[in-house]
Order: structure tokens, then C-alpha cells, then sequence
């Protein structure tokens, strides 16, 4: 019963705040709203038993991610005269929201149905051990692999937010 | 609470974040819509993975988090650079590739 | 034996190259010794296969195979050589009065500029018309006979700067294709209707019971469409008169004594099938009986020299015909021998009046020429009297062959035209002779002398003129028809009396002499150029306006019509379909350019669009949600 309802709300704001992002035409608000579908999101995985992904869906979706883009947005100075002109908005959203609904009938039939109902997990499903044991055993090369892309997108975010210098003799 | 709960949740979720890559012409909004659409393939992972009891789908999600951790880096920094070329985060104005009624 | 075809092929090659090494360096000597000797070596060979076809039983044929040519299936027609009595017979006279007239053309043409292309051209016909009669097969014969309309067309266009040869050779060509299209259709429907017997002349003649008689009635007809093109019958004749714009030797040899006789040798080549049917053959001698009136009625009005032997030419053919449409096949090709002789003489001599007169060519502006040309005047005298038909020389013997096969198997209209035509033969043959030799000199000037090269000839063929009638001798008069027995072909008989035949041949010799007569009371001492001044003289002078009608009816309406086709199918509607179409294009084009607006919100919308129809096919596949 509880759970049914802490989902129902955390439902709630994750679906409003995704909402909310697409429609709002200030960015720090799309922003904010965006902030609140995360942290709810991190409440669903809560909700799943998995505390190891609550903790890292706050830390990198809202903590890193959130966090840059709000600082991005607000160092590049939007006002309202240098926002985009949207005035079909509206128009666009439903039109594109037409095209997408057969997409997502066919992604929820191939989902749903596959099981029934939640079984009763392990004790220390969702731990830290449980996960790190995973990791290194059965996924370190995917592991190490996006290491290494990290450390590329690292580099390449340095390349291209670099100032160009003139070269004036 | 049950698994299609979910499911239908991440569908929806999906849906919206792709609506707003197609519709808005606001590159941030693009980039947190992208982000939303990574989200939501996340959450279907994760119920798979206390599904099936055991932490191959949390891995998996673990992953994808790291990715999105890159991605934002470079995809700011890659909004940064046009702003500093073009001062306008509007997606409509670089259209260089257009195809002109002149060059048929 | 195929040496014959290969020495003019082979030398006509070697004068072309030699030729287009250099074309303005004068190599008389070289040209004239290389172009008369390989007619000279054919003529040789020639002989010498002819003794050897005599030494044989008559129905013997030499075969000799190259290689397969065309092998398609059934079709198969092998490049070979085959050498009857016929074949011999026709050899010689080719040969031999081709060597005279290459001997003749080397002292005509001395001093023209492009005198090896000339001889070049020259070997090339000799080579194209001995490939024709040595031909074991109609294919093999086809491919002779446009060559020689080739090497026609060739030779016609010689003095290619003045426009109007090149008209003429044009004009001759194109009615030539015209008889081919026939012939072409003719050959076709025999195949077809042979159904894979084998194509050379011994299968098809084995063969020829196979097909019926309307299908043969009908290739026989298609076969001699042909021979009007080639041989210069009613309606496909005009070619004739305006081909002597070529040079004297050429039609001599080519519109005289070989080329225009391939339609004939091709009837007599096709004697199986000619025999099984009779009716197209009477149509055949109704046309050659209708050619030869009609030809000898114009040619008793024209003034150029060359004109009249032309419409001469086509005369006599006109005979032959009539000789091979009644069955005849040995008189007809009898007649073909005599008048090679007599007709190639005639021309060489007008030939040699014409060099003498500095290139005139108006018989009025010519006369009194006998004394000073002595050898001319008697050699062409002995050949007139040859052609009007006068014992003992050889027209008489040929001529009266054909007029009473015709007066015997009860064709009397034919017999009376031809007759007549004989009558005005003579009229106009001696009218030419006067005007040129007796009447009064039109001009003083002095003449050319006359190189020995061209005289020569003319004695051995006067002589040729004189005696070969001898070979025709047919029993009435003393002779055993050694032509005839020699030849071999199946001829129709018919039966004739001696006495009929004696009161025919007197007819014959009275209507000759009717003729000259006249001739002479009208021209011998003054002659005059007939003024166009009653409408018969009219219309007679201006060829009956043939040329004309067909120019209004034919060559207008091809014109109109490739107009047409130019102008308004090929520009409107071929182009104006195009236009459509890619207009059409180009207006799609435009419409989807707006498509690639260089918004990437844009292209994920058509992606997003792609992804939607395909997940309602899937939906569907799948039976809905």
C-alpha cells in the first residue's frame, strides 16, 4: 500500500517534471523541472531495492549533470530577448507527439507482460558488495572500456570548449 | 507496484524525451530531453534487474550513468563553442548545409 | 579459280594504297601496267577453267570452299565458288572485253589527276562482278551484286567536283538499293520457304518442289524486282541516261556490257525456278518488250552521244528479258555475249569521237568525221550494223533468236513490239552514225590524236562483233547451235518451222533496212537538232517527263515526310516527352529541396517520421496492442 502510493507520487513528478521541461520556454525553469524528474527518478530506483543506483543516479544525473547545465545556461547569459523564438511549440509537440505513439506502443508491447509481479529478492540485492561483486567479475571490460572513453570525452570537452587563439605577428 | 507500472512509466518517459528532441528548437532543452531518453531506458534496466534477482542490469545501468557523466561534458561544451561562434543557442540558426533553391 | 575474283580484289587494293600514299604524284606507268594486268591474269584463268568445264559432261559444276561464312542454325552459307557452263560463258566475255576496255581506259584517262583511284575502282568492279557470277550460292551472288552497285556508284562520281555526277551516281545507287529491297525480300521468302534444305543453287534447285507455286510465283517476282533496278528496266530505269556523267571506259564496261547483264545472268541463274512459273515469266517479257520500245522511241530524239547508247543499252536488255521471261534462258545470255561486243565497241568509240572533239558530246556539233576518223568510223560502222540486226553479223543471229521464240510461243504482241523496236533500232543507231560521220562538219577544228591504247581494242571487238553470231547458228540456217548446246540451260522449246523461221528472219532484215533508210534520208546529208516544237516531240525530248513525275510523287513526298519526321516528331514530341519528364523531375526535385532546410530538428522529425510508419507495420504484423 505504501509503496503503491510513494510510486503514484514519484510518478507524478517524474511525468510533470519531464512535462514541464519540453513546455517551459524559460531554460533554467525546463532546467529545474528537469532537476525534479531526476530526483524522482532516483526515488524509483529506491523503490526497485537498488540504493546503489539511488545513490549514483543523485550523484551524477543530479549532482554533475543538472548542476553543469544550470551553470552552462547561466554563463551563457539567456534573457529573454536572446531565447529562441518558439511560437510553434505547441504545434510541433503534438504533431511529433502523433508520430511517436506508435513507437511506443510497439516499445510497451514488446515490454509488458514479461513477468507478472515483483518476487522477493536476496538480502543485500542493490548493496554496494553486491554490485561491486558483479562488476569486477563478469563486467570489467565494459568497465574498463568506459573508462577510457571517459577519459576521451575529457579531453575532447577540453578541445572544443577552448578558447581559439589568433595567431598575430 | 507492478512491473508494467514501470514499464509503461519508462515508455512514456521515453516518448516525452523524444518529443522534445524533435520539437524544441532550444538546444538545452535537446540536450535534457536526450538525457531524459537515457533515463528512461535506465529505469526499464533496473526493474529488469530486481526482476531477475541478481545485478547484470544494475551494471548495465551503472554504465550508462558513466556515459551520460561524458556526454553532458561534451555536449555543453560543444553548445559553449557555437554560442562563442554564432551568440544564439537556437538549433534553427546553423543551417550552413541548407540545400539553396540556387544550387539545383 | 579463285584467283579469278582475288587478282582484280587483290590489285585493286594495291592501286588504292600506291594511290593514297600519294595521290598527286603522277605514277602512269606503274597504275596502268598493275590495273591491266590483273584483268589480263583473270582473263587467263579464266579461259583456262573454261577449257576445263568443256572437257566435262554439261551439267558438271566445280565447287570450290573458302570457309564458313554464316552459320546460324540452319543458315548456312559458306564463301564458295561454283563454275558451270554458265558461269564459263559468262567469264569470258567479262574477262576478256574487261581486259580490252581496262587496255582502252588506260590511253582515255591518261592525264587525269586521280587516274589510280580510277583503276583502282576499275579492279574493284572487275573483282565484284566475276565474285558475282562466280557465286555458289544467292548470298554470295548478293553480296557481288552490291558490290557492283557499289563500285557503280564509285565510278559514276569520278569527276566528283561537279555536283551534278555526284547526283547521278547518287541517283543510280539509291534506285539500285531499291531493286536490292526487293531482291533482299525475294531471297528471304526462298529460304523461309526452303525450311533448311541448304542454300546454295545445286540444293535449292534439288529442293525447289517443295514450295508452292503462289510462294514461288511471288519470290520469282520479288527476285526480278531486282533485276529492274540493276538492269534498268520500266520503272526503275531513270538511273541509266544520267550514269554517263561518268567517264566513257566506265560505261563501257559497267552500263554496257557487265553490270546491267547481272539482272539477266540472275533469271538465267534462277532458270529452275523461273521454268515452274510461266506467268510471272510472261510478265517479265512484257515489261523487257515494253522497256525496249519505250527506250528506243526517246533515244530516236536525244543528241548527246553517250544518252543514246544508254537508252540503247536499255533496249537490248529489254530484249533479253523478253528472251528469259519466255523460257529461253541459252538466247537471252546469247544475246548478252553479242551485245557486250557490239555495245562496249560503240561506246568506245564514242569515246574516242568525244576525246577527239575535245570532250563534246552533242552529236550535232559533231560531223563529217570520216575521213579523219578512219579507224572509228568503220569499227562503229561494222558494230551499228551488228545492233540494227544485219547478216552476217552477230545482232542479227541474237536478235532473231528471241524474235522467234516470241513469234512461236504465240506472245504476238510482244513479237510486234519488239519488232517495231527493231525497226527504230536501226533508225536511230544509223541517224547517230550519219550526224556523227557523213553530215556536215559543225566545227574545223583540229582534232586530237588518238592514243594506240584505244584503238586496238576496237578492232578485236569489231572483229568480235563480226563473227561471234557464228556460235549462234541455229539449224534453219546451217549451224548446229553451239551456243546453245554449250550452255546447257533448260530452255522452253518451241516449235517453228524452217520456213517461218527464214520468213522472220527476212522480216527481221527488212524492218533493219526500213530503218536505215530513213535515217539516212533524214540525216545523212544535213542534220538539224529537233526543236521541242509539237507536243509528241515535247514530251519525247523530255524523257515523257519521268524524271519529273517521280521527283513530284516519290521524292517530294519522302522529303515532306522526313520534314515531318525531323521537324515536328523528333523536335515536338520525342523532345517535348522529355521535357515533360524532366520538367516533372525537376519540379519534384525542387519540392523535396525544401525538405533539406539544414535544421537538424528537421531531419530527426523524418527519422522519427521513418521510425513511426515502420512501428505501425510492426503493430500490424504483430495483431495490435
Amino acid at each position: 500500500m505504501l509503496e503503491n502510493s510513494l510510486f503514484g507520487i514519484l510518478a507524478l513528478f517524474l511525468l510533470g517534471g519531464s512535462l514541464g521541461m519540453i513546455f517551459f520556454t524559460q531554460t533554467l525553469f525546463s532546467a529545474i523541472s528537469f532537476m525534479f524528474a531526476m530526483l524522482a527518478l532516483a526515488g524509483m530506483f529506491a523503490l526497485l531495492e537498488n540504493s546503489f543506483l539511488f545513490l549514483a543516479q543523485i550523484m551524477v544525473s543530479v549532482g554533475a549533470v543538472v548542476v553543469l547545465s544550470m551553470l552552462v545556461i547561466v554563463s551563457v547569459n539567456l534573457k529573454a530577448s536572446n531565447l529562441p523564438h518558439e511560437s510553434a511549440k505547441g504545434r510541433w509537440i503534438i504533431f511529433s507527439a502523433l508520430l511517436v505513439t506508435p513507437l511506443a506502443m510497439l516499445i510497451y508491447k514488446a515490454l509488458a507482460h514479461t513477468h507478472t509481479l515483483f518476487e522477493k529478492t536476496d538480502e543485500g540485492y542493490g548493496s554496494l558488495k553486491m554490485m561491486g561483486a558483479t562488476l569486477f567479475s563478469d563486467w570489467v571490460l565494459p568497465f574498463e572500456i568506459v573508462s577510457v572513453l571517459l577519459l576521451a570525452a575529457m579531453v575532447g570537452a577540453i578541445m572544443i570548449g577552448r578558447k581559439e587563439k589568433r595567431h598575430d605577428t | 507496484m507492478t512491473p508494467d507500472n514501470f514499464f509503461l512509466l519508462a515508455t512514456l518517459l521515453f516518448s516525452i524525451g523524444l518529443i522534445g528532441v524533435v520539437s524544441r528548437r532550444n538546444l538545452f532543452v535537446v540536450y535534457m530531453s536526450i538525457e531524459l531518453m537515457l533515463s528512461a531506458i535506465n529505469l526499464v534496466l533496473a526493474t529488469f534487474s530486481r526482476l531477475h534477482g541478481d545485478m547484470h542490469g544494475s551494471v548495465m545501468v551503472l554504465l550508462i550513468i558513466a556515459v551520460i557523466a561524458a556526454e553532458a561534458a561534451l555536449f555543453l561544451a560543444m553548445v559553449v563553442h557555437l554560442y562563442r561562434l554564432k551568440r544564439t543557442v537556437d538549433s534553427d540558426d546553423f543551417n550552413t548545409l541548407a540545400q539553396t533553391k540556387e544550387e539545383i | 579459280m579463285i584467283y579469278i575474283v582475288l587478282i582484280p580484289f587483290g590489285s585493286a587494293l594495291l592501286l588504292g594504297l600506291v594511290y593514297l600514299i600519294n595521290p598527286k604524284k603522277e605514277r602512269y606507268h606503274f597504275y596502268s601496267r598493275v590495273g591491266v594486268l590483273s584483268p589480263v591474269l583473270s582473263s587467263a584463268l579464266a579461259l583456262m577453267v573454261g577449257f576445263e568445264i568443256l572437257a566435262h559432261p554439261s551439267d558438271a559444276h566445280f565447287h570450290i570452299t573458302l570457309f564458313e561464312w554464316i552459320s546460324i542454325g540452319e543458315f548456312k552459307i559458306n564463301f564458295a565458288f561454283m563454275a558451270d557452263r554458265l558461269t564459263a560463258v559468262m567469264l569470258f566475255f567479262i574477262t576478256v572485253i574487261g581486259t580490252l576496255i581496262h587496255i582502252y581506259a588506260a590511253g582515255y584517262m591518261r592525264g587525269d589527276k586521280a587516274f589510280g583511284k580510277f583503276f583502282s575502282y576499275f579492279n574493284l568492279f572487275m573483282g565484284s562482278m566475276l565474285l558475282l557470277v562466280l557465286a555458289d550460292n544467292p548470298i554470295m551472288m548478293f553480296v557481288g551484286w552490291e558490290l557492283v552497285g557499289l563500285s557503280s556508284y564509285l565510278l559514276i562520281g569520278f569527276y566528283h567536283q561537279d555536283a551534278a555526277n555526284i547526283k547521278a551516281a547518287n541517283k543510280a545507287f539509291i534506285l539500285n538499293r531499291i531493286g536490292d529491297f526487293g531482291f533482299i525480300i525475294g531471297l528471304a521468302l526462298l529460304f523461309v520457304a526452303l525450311e533448311g534444305h541448304g542454300y546454295t543453287f545445286e540444293a535449292i534447285e534439288a529442293n525447289i518442289g517443295l514450295v508452292e507455286r503462289s510462294m514461288l510465283a511471288l519470290i520469282a517476282m520479288f527476285l526480278f524486282v531486282g533485276a529492274m533496278g540493276k538492269s534498268a528496266q520500266i520503272p526503275l530505269y531513270v538511273w541509266l541516261p544520267d550514269a554517263m556523267a561518268g567517264p566513257t571506259p566506265v560505261s563501257a564496261l559497267i552500263h554496257a556490257a557487265t553490270m546491267v547483264t547481272a539482272g539477266v545472268y540472275m533469271v538465267a541463274r534462277f532458270s529452275f525456278l523461273y521454268n515452274e512459273v510461266p506467268q510471272v515469266g510472261e510478265i517479265i517479257a512484257m515489261i523487257g518488250a515494253v522497256s525496249a520500245l519505250f527506250a528506243a522511241v526517246i533515244a530516236s530524239y536525244q543528241s548527246d552521244i553517250k544518252r543514246i547508247l544508254a537508252y540503247s543499252t536499255m533496249s537490248q536488255l529489254g530484249y533479253m528479258f523478253i528472251a528469259v521471261g519466255l523460257g529461253t534462258y541459252s538466247s537471252g545470255i546469247f544475246h548478252v555475249f553479242t551485245h557486250a561486243f557490239f555495245k562496249a565497241l560503240l561506246f568506245m568509240g564514242a569515246g574516242a569521237v568525244i576525246i577527239a572533239l575535245h570532250h563534246e558530246q552533242n552529236i550535232f556539233k559533231m560531223g563529217g568525221l570520216r575521213k579523219q576518223l578512219g579507224l572509228v568510223y568503220g569499227t562503229m560502222f561494222i558494230a551499228t550494223l551488228a545492233i540494227s540486226g544485219i547478216p552476217p553479223f552477230s545482232g542479227f543471229f541474237s536478235k532473231d533468236a528471241i524474235l522467234a521464240v516470241a513469234f512461236s510461243s504465240e506472245h504476238y504482241l510482244i513479237w510486234g513490239m519488239a519488232t517495231l523496236t527493231a525497226m527504230l533500232t536501226a533508225f536511230y543507231m544509223f541517224r547517230m552514225l550519219f550526224i556523227v560521220f557523213f553530215a556536215n562538219a559543225s566545227s574545223a577544228k583540229p582534232l586530237n590524236p588518238l592514243p594506240k591504247t584505244m584503238t586496238w581494242p576496237l578492232i578485236i571487238l569489231a572483229f568480235g562483233s563480226a563473227t561471234t553470231g557464228l556460235l549462234g547458228l541455229n539449224e534453219a540456217y546451217g549451224g548446229t547451235n553451239l551456243f546453245e548446246n554449250f550452255i546447257a540451260l533448260p530452255d522452253q522449246t518451241y516449235e517453228l518451222s524452217h520456213t517461218s523461221e527464214y520468213l522472220l528472219g527476212f522480216l527481221n532484215i527488212l524492218m533493219a533496212l526500213i530503218g536505215m533508210g530513213l535515217a539516212y534520208r533524214l540525216y545523212a546529208v544535213s542534220a538539224k537538232e529537233p526543236r521541242a516544237n509539237t507536243v509528241w516531240r515535247h514530251a519525247v525530248i523530255h524523257k515523257f517527263y519521268i524524271d519529273e513525275i517521280y521527283d513530284f510523287f516519290i521524292v517530294k513526298t519522302l522529303r515532306h515526310l522526313s520534314l515531318i519526321a525531323d521537324k515536328i516528331i523528333d523536335n515536338k514530341v520525342v523532345d517535348g516527352t522529355l521535357n515533360i519528364i524532366i520538367s516533372g523531375y525537376l519540379m519534384a526535385a525542387k519540392l523535396f529541396v525544401r525538405l533539406q532546410n539544414g535544421k537538424v530538428r528537421f531531419y530527426a522529425l523524418y527519422i522519427l517520421a521513418g521510425l513511426a510508419i515502420l512501428s505501425l507495420l510492426m503493430l500490424d504484423t504483430l495483431g495490435g496492442l
